[in-house]
């Protein structure tokens, strides 16, 4: 009862884009995808989507093949954003929502709830070429989810999008899980993953690097990382001193340290008090997403780029 | 990308031709297009009144010679009294002669005159042993023109006129009757073409033309309205988002039948006041020139199986070049480079057009006769010879029945093509990069 994506091989040319890609989805789970740019990402949700067709592999979704689902099922944000430019916004989503089988007047007093929901009403009869590019994103999002598909693509629904709307996406996302509904996001901002994805894919290069229920993958792939902030002293070169301790990230607020397996996380903060310092902060967490991220794929994450998959070598800007 | 429960036809190909149709229509250049263009045509409608108007304005000057000058001064008398008829309650002196006839010493310097431009025609009267009068004509008007027609009943009459004023004199027992024999002597003005009708052929041959343009104009233009609405799509990542909901055969046939409806509706928009201009042709030349003069040449005859013909191939052509054209579309990256791609196939269209525009001098070929049955040219090609030859019916018939097979072979491989190239971009256009992707959608 999962979407299961089994063993994906994709080559263009010379170009590897997957390379036995495989992980499972369970429904009414909010999923991120998590790559560098041109890792095959967009290449996965296309095969997906039926709209590209694998070299091998199959993705089975409540053990039906994706290539004899109806395509209501599935609901997609591309990465490239697009709207009918010249289109009036509350006729575009009526038109999409019918491709999907959705009756017109269904598909006008959903989406006018949607838009309601995301706070713009007033947009309805306006032309997608007035609009803003976050509310743009905001009506590809209605697009994408009008007709109530079972499935959700979505590939960097975050991007762009200032914290108020972002909170709006996330309540939006959450909602639909509540429903049941599936939802699979791919983003470079891994504090949202963090806080919204129960279970993640890490690839990279064409090639499944890890996957999992979020949690286990930060325990598993990372070392514990302690935040440390002591009054009067923002630098804490002292720390450098310590046996098995390095300082990974220096923050305005806190610096953030790892410890070796085996030594004792405690014994920085004995360190810092045998010092006489004044602990303002002492915190033991699991390593960040982010920590995870660079760590396996080597790089760190680039935010806010645009460019995708393989396929897209010239960019629409 | 067949298997899904939902990638049947309709309704999705419904909803895509009336989003395309509703959006093309609504548009200011449609409007303006339309516009411009429903002028014009009424403008090419009233051309035939127009070069009416011209013609009264023109004497035609033919010079009579005999060896007799009584005989030639009542031949010009009786002739011209016929071809410049007074209409009844009409004051002589108003009424313009469109034919002026004058006595000419003798044949040679008859043509000359006619060479130097002096006289349009010579008219030679020849006056047999027994008084019979023959008649040749030097000019170049053809034997079915009007000008020849008429002057073929004014000199019969002039025989009959001179026969029985003969009689009048020898009593009852004079000689019988000659019948006036009426020869045609083309006047050779540096041109071999043998005499032709301008009434007849000529204006079947200029409608044909003007069909044929009109058929080549509206393919390419509506082919390219087909092609840019394909890539602009794919500029404006709407693409995405559209094969993800339909299948490549429910966006294509959509596109292509919703363009093709505004194409329509355009080209009803500007050919119905035309037609009605040319249908109405008569009473209005009546309005703005007066009444028609008796023999002059009846205006554009188009009839009702010429524009059916001509509906047929242009609604089929249409299909199978924007399916093609849609294909074309579907790999550029910017609506820009459609340009390239579109240029081999404007080929393709133009060779049809010129087959059809100087095969209408030799209709009846072996070659014009099998281009009219290759679909991308049957759509000229066949019209023309529908128009100006002998075409049986099975000959249509078979001829659109391969023009709709080759519609199913375009729209197959228009959809493989295009179910690869929406997701492509950054691609060289051109022609090689066409053929790859039919060949193989799914390589990179």
């Amino acid at each position: 009862m999962t979407l299961v994506i089994d063993r994906l091989s994709k080559r263009y040319g010379d170009v590897v884009a997957l390379d036995a890609v495989g992980f499972q989805v369970e429904p009414g789970e909010i999923f991120g995808f998590l790559g560098a740019n041109g890792a095959g990402k967009t290449t996965t949700m296309r095969i997906v989507l039926d709209i590209l067709r694998a070299d091998s592999g199959t993705v089975t979704w409540r053990g039906r093949p994706s290539t004899e689902l109806p395509r209501r099922t599935f609901g997609y944000l591309p990465e490239e954003r697009g709207l009918y430019p010249r289109m009036r916004v509350l006729d575009q989503l009526v038109f999409f929502a019918g491709l999907y089988g959705v009756p017109q007047r269904d598909a006008r007093h959903t989406a006018l709830d949607w838009l309601d929901r995301f706070r713009v009403t007033d947009l309805a009869g306006r032309r997608a070429d007035e609009l803003s590019k976050g509310n743009q994103q905001k009506i590809q999002f209605i697009a994408a989810v009008l007709h109530d598909p079972e499935v959700v693509l979505m590939d960097e629904p975050f991007t762009g999008l200032d914290p108020v709307n972002v909170s709006l996406l996330r309540s939006a996302f959450l909602e639909l899980a509540a429903k049941g509904r599936t939802l699979i996001f791919s983003t470079h901002q891994m504090e949202v993953v963090e806080s919204l994805a129960g279970s993640i894919a890490i690839i990279d290069r064409g090639r499944l690097v890890t996957g999992g229920l979020t949690r286990d993958v930060r325990r598993r792939a990372g070392r514990p990382v302690v935040r440390l902030a002591v009054e009067g002293d923002s630098e804490l070169t002292w720390t450098a001193g310590l046996p098995g301790v390095r300082s990974i990230r220096a923050r305005a607020d806190v610096t953030e340290l790892t410890v070796a397996p085996g030594t004792d996380p405690q014994s920085i903060l004995h360190a810092a008090l045998d010092r006489g310092a004044i602990v303002t902060c002492f915190e033991i967490a699991d390593a960040s997403l982010e920590d995870v991220f660079i760590e396996l794929v080597g790089r760190p994450v680039e935010p806010g780029s645009l460019s995708s998959g393989p396929l897209t070598i010239e960019s629409a800007a | 990308m067949s298997g899904h429960p939902d990638s049947g036809l309709l309704p999705n190909a419904r909803l895509i031709a009336r989003r395309e149709y509703v959006e093309k229509i609504r548009s200011r250049a449609f409007a303006v297009a339309t516009a411009i263009l429903m002028v014009v045509a009424i403008g090419a409608a009233l051309v035939p009144i127009g070069l009416r108007a011209l013609d009264r304005g023109q004497t035609t000057r033919i010079g009579v010679t005999s060896s007799d000058p009584s005989v030639t001064a009542g031949v010009i008398g009786l002739v011209s009294q016929y071809l410049n008829p007074i209409p009844a309650g009409v004051d002589p002196a108003t009424v313009r002669a469109h034919y002026a006839l004058s006595s000419e010493p003798n044949l040679a310097t008859g043509l000359t005159d006619v060479n130097s431009g002096r006289l349009d025609s010579v008219l030679a009267v020849a006056i047999g042993p027994t008084g019979g009068l023959d008649f040749t004509f030097h000019g170049n008007d053809g034997p079915t023109s009007a000008t020849i027609q008429r002057l073929q009943v004014a000199t019969f009459g002039a025989a009959v006129v001179r026969y029985s004023q003969g009689l009048a004199g020898t009593g009852s027992s004079g000689p019988t009757f000659h019948v006036p024999s009426f020869e045609l002597q083309p006047t050779d003005l540096g041109s071999s073409v043998a005499p032709v009708d301008p009434a007849a052929t000529g204006s079947r041959t200029l409608l044909a033309s003007i069909l044929v343009v009109l058929i080549f104009i509206t393919l390419t233009v509506y082919g390219m309205w087909v092609a840019t609405s394909v890539a602009s799509e794919k500029a404006s990542r709407v693409m995405e988002l559209l094969i993800s909901a339909g299948t490549p055969r429910q966006l294509l046939v959509g596109k292509v039948v919703g363009v093709g409806a505004a194409g329509l509706t355009q080209y009803l928009a500007i050919l119905l006041p035309a037609l009605l201009v040319l249908a109405l042709q008569d009473p209005i030349a009546t309005a703005l020139i007066g009444p028609a003069d008796p023999g002059e040449a009846p205006l554009v005859g188009l009839t009702v199986p010429m524009l059916l013909a001509f509906g047929a191939f242009f609604i089929l052509g249409f299909l199978l070049y924007a399916f093609v054209y849609a294909a074309a579309g579907s790999l550029v990256s910017r609506p820009e480079d459609i340009q390239q791609l579109a240029m081999p196939l404007s080929f393709v269209s133009m060779a049809g057009y010129f087959a059809a525009i100087f095969g209408m001098t030799a209709i009846n070929s072996r070659l014009i006769e099998i281009l009219s049955f290759v679909p991308f040219f049957s759509p000229y090609v066949m019209l023309a010879r529908v128009m100006l030859g002998h075409v049986d019916a099975w000959e249509i018939g078979l001829s659109l029945a391969l023009l709709v097979a080759a519609i199913g072979v375009s729209m197959w491989i228009a959809a493989r093509i295009y179910g690869a190239g929406v997701l492509l971009y950054g691609q060289r256009p051109g022609f090689r990069t066409f053929l790859r992707v039919a060949i193989r959608p799914g390589g990179g």
